[in-house]
């Protein structure tokens, strides 16, 4: 579910940069950096089901 | 380097982009290889990595646009070398099938260093940046309109592909089957 998120987020990010303003473009651009870099590390902790 | 050079380069960036992206839907969709949570979050690297450009492109070329870029893939080559270091243990055969020798994570690590070593190039060539206080949009023509749009495109298709794959709940690790259409 977060990842479908983030690639939403990531969407309108792109309409914001195409159509709305440089400065809201680079804000909601760089929150959606942080989401996905703290997805990274909340799931950088998880038990791994290595495959040997 | 001009300023309307470097913006042709920067729509060429964003073809690129769309072509790797759509590599990675082409192998979801005809291998049936769908991707795994970590995969996941370097496409949306991949996807994060063309808003730069696409500011470049409708703004004119900044040090900023491509600093942002910059973050992104340094954050993507992260992922990308976790997910190597995961499956270097000997008789891991790694994750997914392998295209021309190297596995998906491993091409998205050259992908994103690339990326690294070519917006450095780009930020060499001071010229670009002339009159770059402006902040009024710039016209952008078909050949940007076009690279944008696919872009765009095909993000808005991963959005319903991870929908599907991963559902309303927490994407599986070794993902097998698109969740929503389970009966």
């Amino acid at each position: 579910m977060e990842f479908t998120a983030l690639f939403l987020a990531v969407t309108i990010v792109m309409l914001v940069a195409w159509w709305g303003s440089r400065a809201a473009a680079m804000v909601v651009a760089a929150a959606a950096l942080i989401a996905s870099v703290a997805t990274y590390l909340h799931h950088a902790t998880d038990a791994l089901n290595l495959s040997f | 380097m001009e300023r309307s050079l470097a913006v042709t380069l920067n729509a060429l960036g964003l073809f690129g982009i769309a072509l790797v992206l759509a590599a990675a839907f082409a192998a979801q969709l005809w291998l049936g290889e769908l991707p795994c949570p970590l995969c996941l979050l370097q496409r949306i690297q991949f996807a994060l990595l063309a808003i730069g450009p696409i500011l470049n492109v409708r703004f004119g070329p900044r040090p900023s646009h491509y600093a942002l870029s910059l973050l992104v893939a340094v954050a993507g080559a992260a992922f990308a070398m976790r997910q190597i270091l995961l499956h270097i243990a000997p008789g891991d055969a790694g994750y997914g099938s392998a295209l021309l020798g190297f596995h998906y994570y491993t091409w998205a690590f050259i992908g994103f260093a690339a990326a690294i070593v070519l917006i450095a190039g780009m930020l060499l060539f001071d010229r670009q940046f002339k009159g770059a206080s402006e902040t009024l949009p710039m016209r952008a023509d078909i050949f940007a309109h076009i690279a944008v749009w696919s872009v765009i495109a095909l993000i808005a298709l991963n959005v319903l592909s991870t929908l599907l794959e991963c559902g309303l709940s927490a994407c599986p690790d070794n993902p097998v089957v698109y969740r929503l259409l389970e009966r």
